[in-house]
């Protein structure tokens, strides 16, 4: 079994020694934060992913306009054709890498099977290339979008070493602790109970529906602009893309600049 | 395994818990994984290929206008504080539509520059000529940046990358030692990134089409912006170099001097130096 | 001679373009199955990922990964219960409330968990520890347990099954994996089985196991309560009440009551339930929690 990692030597044993701090000759640091937020929901016939566009290093704006979504698995630079969404919030070099190494994945499995990758198993794909680096892990949060088998919108959400799960709506980045409450009560209608239906323990809660196009859409700018009025590493601008069966709709908002 | 609650399902663990320790807070378990080392966190310290840069170029200011792009650097190479040599040239032509502008350390620029040559040499003796455009050219500088950052072995620079784009539109975009890139209408590395961008933003806002930035006024700014930096930089001089890329090719002046300094808001300075209040 | 040859002749630059070999494993579909994991080039790669990761020792770690917490599961005359919280957690932050810590093991379709009364074969693994370990190792003893039935026409024991993981996590030991996980399954071989296994190498038989930080709480409901006789109603109730008890009493824990029952004929789903009205009923109508007020 060790043959399988090649490196049995450097295993390490519970009843070894101590290991005392040893000659310091790395202090490189290979990790940066580039802030910034996404968000994806899903409905009964779309989901809808969206970033916001600032670059940040430290205090500094690097630049306004760095997406945060992109199309998997397209055709061309454009992406036409893709029928996959994907957003990477954290350190955005590892996300770019993280990102061309789906698309290319994707693509070629297009080319080998002679159909599109479907989104589950996208999915899985994305978690183990996320756990290939789990001794040095791609510093990013992701988020997967797509329709399903039955054209419901599916949505995945990953750690940093690629576990995930499906879900309805998710948050990641920087204002990810802002937005994600908002959205429990808001897509999930978590603490909601029906009027009239009680006092104290008789209140009913409301029960989750998947929520229509508009109401989302709404919800996602709502989250963003109120992100950005408490969040330093959020602003300039909202990318949302919208996948349905017709395709990918790209939208662009303005954000506060300051 | 450790079952202590506290500090379950982490790396570290407690180690043979006794009395103490299970009353006070839990201690990680250095036995199998050794002490926590902080020092991986840490940005500054003794390091082992450049990670700590000797003789080094400051910023690099780059504008878009209609047509094309300007970029400029000084020509100054520090040894730490010390204004080491004081005619080092950090632009370097790629072909004859891309620039390349260096911040950072000068002998991994030097290295960059050899590799960037060996490649436009490569592409030349291939059959359609060099196709490589400057956006082919920052895909690939970024590419060797993250490379070399993941084999944590950093080519210890910050440049932009000034040129055309497949669709010929003006392009500008930036990379870093850690393989990070951004772009926009006009970018800055270094202390520029503090200095030059507020002046560059104000001059040419969000809002202004690309098409109402002319080249005399693109120009006009970086050497505003040069000027600035060399009040304020102290790793900075007054000898410059810029080039200005359009369709015709590249004007590339590397022995420009700063014109017009008035020094007059160092007199109001207080508190350094002889001087009686 | 050739030595001065070399000397003028040397590129003026190493390599930049990626290998061969990196470019294939690049464009792969399909992930290698040989296991290769990209170490970071430091000395003490288990230290570098400890000070990037370990929110504990650093609150303030760059990369904070999710963790799984309370799981339980017994043996008993009916079969085994497997009973877990949903909850995940990075830091302080809660991460999941809605995670699936039970993953069937041993069919490669897993599919989504529909609910379903027939029984489903196969093995039930537990997460505990980090998310992302406990499903990728899961997912990779599915594939050798499928391996094995196609070799052997025959399923995997529950005891060849647990020493796979068991033997890997011995092979990663140092590198820094945290998972704490539990198989449980029946063949006609063993009987009920269950498995311990941990990412220090350790593999335990037993009767019952809790596992994550909330296992105390669940003991301590256990321990009182646990007989092997249990008819099949009390067991599943017993195995909810313990995980309850964790979650009211664990930060760490909540969310969601994932209930399951291995029978001779596979695993049954016996819901995912949310915790907090029957927490409400548990109080109410039998009046245990009379640490909590009962007003709202």
């Amino acid at each position: 079994m060790t043959s399988l990692i090649g490196q049995s030597e450097n295993i390490g044993y519970s009843f070894s020694e101590p290991t005392s701090a040893n000659v310091k000759q790395h202090s490189f640091y290979p990790y940066t934060d580039n802030g910034g937020s996404t968000l994806g929901i899903t409905g009964s016939d779309f989901a809808i992913l969206a970033g916001d566009t600032r670059s940040t290093s430290g205090y500094n704006i690097n630049s306004r306009m760095v997406p945060k979504v992109f199309k998997i698995g397209g055709d061309d630079e454009t992406g036409d054709g893709a029928q996959i969404l994907l957003s990477v919030v954290g350190f955005a070099a590892d996300g770019n890498a993280l990102k061309e190494k789906l698309d290319t994945v994707v693509k070629m499995y297009k080319y080998q099977h002679g159909k599109p990758m479907s989104v589950s198993a996208c999915a899985q794909r994305l978690s183990t290339i996320l756990y290939e680096k789990r001794f040095f892990p791609y510093y990013v949060h992701a988020i997967l979008a797509g329709l399903d088998e039955e054209g419901v919108g599916a949505l995945y959400s990953y750690d940093p070493v690629g576990s995930y799960e499906r879900e309805q709506c998710r948050a990641a980045g920087a204002a990810s602790s802002l937005i994600m409450p908002f959205l429990d009560n808001q897509v999930n209608f978590k603490n909601q109970y029906v009027p009239g239906s009680g006092e104290g323990h008789a209140l009913e809660p409301v029960k989750a529906e998947p929520l229509p196009k508009e109401t989302v859409k709404a919800l996602v700018r709502d989250a963003f602009t109120s992100a950005v009025e408490r969040h330093i590493e959020v602003g300039d601008g909202l990318q949302l893309m919208i996948i349905t069966r017709e395709g990918i709709e790209e939208i662009y908002h303005p954000l506060k600049k300051d | 395994m450790d079952h202590f609650p506290g500090t379950w399902g982490r790396v570290g663990g407690t180690k043979s818990p006794n009395l103490a320790s299970l009353l006070t807070s839990p201690q990680p378990r250095n036995d199998v994984y050794g002490a926590y080392d902080a020092s991986y966190l840490q940005t500054s310290g003794p390091k082992a290929h450049t990670s700590s840069p000797a003789v080094t170029g400051t910023s690099v200011v780059g504008v878009k206008f209609n047509g094309g792009v300007a970029i400029a650097t000084d020509n100054l190479a520090s040894y730490g504080s010390l204004a080491r040599f004081s005619d080092v040239k950090r632009l370097r032509s790629f072909g004859d539509k891309a620039m390349v502008g260096f911040g950072g350390d000068v002998s991994d620029m030097q290295y960059l520059d050899r590799l960037l040559e060996s490649m436009d040499i490569k592409e030349n003796y291939s059959a359609h000529g060099n196709m490589l455009n400057a956006k082919n050219l920052h895909t690939y500088l970024a590419k060797v940046f993250y490379k070399r950052r993941s084999e944590f072995n950093p080519l210890w620079n910050h440049v932009l990358v000034a040129g055309f784009d497949g669709q010929g539109e003006p392009f500008l975009s930036s990379a870093d030692l850690l393989g990070t890139t951004f772009s926009a209408p006009h970018l800055a590395t270094g202390f520029g990134a503090h200095l030059a961008v507020p002046i560059l933003r104000r001059k040419f806002p969000e809002e202004l089409p690309l098409e109402e930035v002319t080249q005399e006024a693109a120009v006009e700014a970086l050497k505003e912006c040069m000027k600035v930096l060399f009040y304020r930089d102290a790793r900075s001089i007054d000898k410059y170099s810029i080039a200005v890329i359009t369709k015709d090719g590249i004007d590339l002046k590397e022995d420009e001097q700063i014109q017009g300094q008035s020094w007059a808001f160092a007199e109001r300075i207080k508190g350094y130096g002889a001087q009686v209040v | 001679m050739d030595k001065l040859v070399a000397q003028y002749s040397r590129p003026p630059h190493q390599n930049e373009m990626y290998s061969e070999q990196e470019q294939q494993d690049l464009t792969a579909s399909v992930p290698p199955l040989s296991l290769k994991f990209s170490l970071p080039p430091v000395d003490n790669h288990s230290a570098f990922l400890r000070a990037m990761t370990d929110d504990h020792s650093n609150p303030s770690c760059p990369i904070k990964l999710a963790h799984g917490t309370t799981t339980l599961a017994f043996r008993f005359q009916g079969g085994i219960i497997v009973c877990t919280d949903s909850r995940a957690t990075a830091g302080n932050w809660i991460a999941s409330q809605t995670v699936k810590k039970v993953i069937p093991v041993s069919r490669l379709s897993r599919g989504e968990d529909k609910k379903s009364d027939k029984p489903t074969p196969g093995l039930l693994g537990t997460m505990a520890g980090g998310a992302a370990d406990c499903q990728y190792w899961l997912r990779y003893l599915s594939q050798q347990c499928t391996l094995h039935e196609i070799r052997h026409k025959r399923r995997i024991t529950v005891a060849a099954a647990s020493k796979i993981l068991a033997n890997l996590t011995y092979a990663y030991k140092g590198y820094g994996l945290s998972m704490g996980t539990m198989l449980a399954g029946m063949t006609p071989q063993e009987g009920p089985a269950l498995y311990y296994i941990d990412s220090d190498g350790t593999r335990l038989p037993g009767n019952l196991f809790c596992v994550g930080s909330g296992q105390t709480f669940a003991y301590g409901v256990l321990d009182a309560e646990y007989k092997y006789d249990l008819t099949e109603e009390e067991a599943l109730n017993l195995g909810r009440r313990a995980i309850l008890a964790a979650m009211h009493r664990d930060a760490y824990s909540g969310g969601f009551i994932n209930l399951y029952h291995v029978k001779e004929e596979g695993w049954v789903h016996h819901g995912f339930d949310d915790m907090n009205p029957i927490f409400w009923k548990t109080k109410l109508e039998k009046g245990e929690f009379s640490n909590v007020t009962s007003a709202l």
